[in-house]
């Protein structure tokens, strides 16, 4: 990596991410050896601080006005969007662990069918979440290419 | 929002990168204005016109239809 006088270059920021992405994977696995949420869970703020950090010291690395708007509007849309579904498994979590009495009882011998257990609401999250990224990366892509990013002309 | 920046680069013998970094901003930036994909701020386009020393107005021109259709 390249630094001069505490200052990156950006291809040197995109390595530092990949580094902290397989670090983060790594601590992932340790803390599940060791049942240790807190240490991925401080690891990866740690991480974020860290990369956002890096990313004020990147000197090549110009957001104009454009770039903004396009960040701002993939972000609303997929806001939007993400809300929503976020609401709607949240609420129907929150109805089955309330256990909301019905009129009519099952008949004997007969489940309920449960389709949100509160161990599987981290995996949901982290689902919304992927889903999320996913979400953003297409609107990202849809805003840039209406706003010109892959355009080219004759120079 | 019309605009003939590519006609005031080519006065002054400018490459988008140049004006792009001249003005701060990427040249995919100054590509996309050209093509009239993105309608700068106003703060932009004042950098813009003065760059070229000229008024805004002789640079970038309002066109009602085609903002409309940009809004879209």
């Amino acid at each position: 990596m390249s630094y001069t006088k505490g200052h990156m270059k950006k291809n040197s920021f995109y390595l530092l991410i990949g580094c902290v992405a397989i670090a983060l994977v790594l601590i992932f696995w340790e803390a599940d050896e060791i049942r240790s949420p807190l240490l991925i869970m401080t690891a990866f703020v740690v991480a974020v601080a860290l990369i956002l950090f890096a990313r004020s010291r990147v000197t090549d690395l110009i957001q104009d006005e454009r770039d903004i708007k396009i960040t701002e509007q993939a972000m609303t849309r997929t806001m939007l969007v993400f809300w929503v579904a976020f609401c709607a498994f949240s609420i129907g979590a929150v109805v089955q662990m309330l256990q909301v009495p019905t009129f009519s009882r099952p008949p004997p011998g007969q489940h309920i069918v449960t389709l949100l257990s509160p161990r599987l609401m981290g995996f949901v999250q982290l689902g919304l979440l992927c889903f999320m990224i996913f979400l953003y990366v297409g609107f990202r892509v849809y805003y840039a290419r209406k706003y010109g990013e892959w355009d080219t002309d004759e120079e | 929002m019309k605009n003939k920046i590519k006609v005031f680069r080519a006065m002054h013998d400018m490459t988008q990168e140049g004006l792009a970094h001249a003005i701060g901003v990427n040249r995919q930036t100054i590509l996309a204005i050209e093509k009239g994909k993105y309608v700068p701020s106003l703060d932009l386009a004042f950098k813009i016109a003065r760059y070229f020393k000229v008024n805004v107005e002789e640079v970038f021109i309002y066109d009602d239809e085609i903002v409309a259709e940009s809004a879209k």
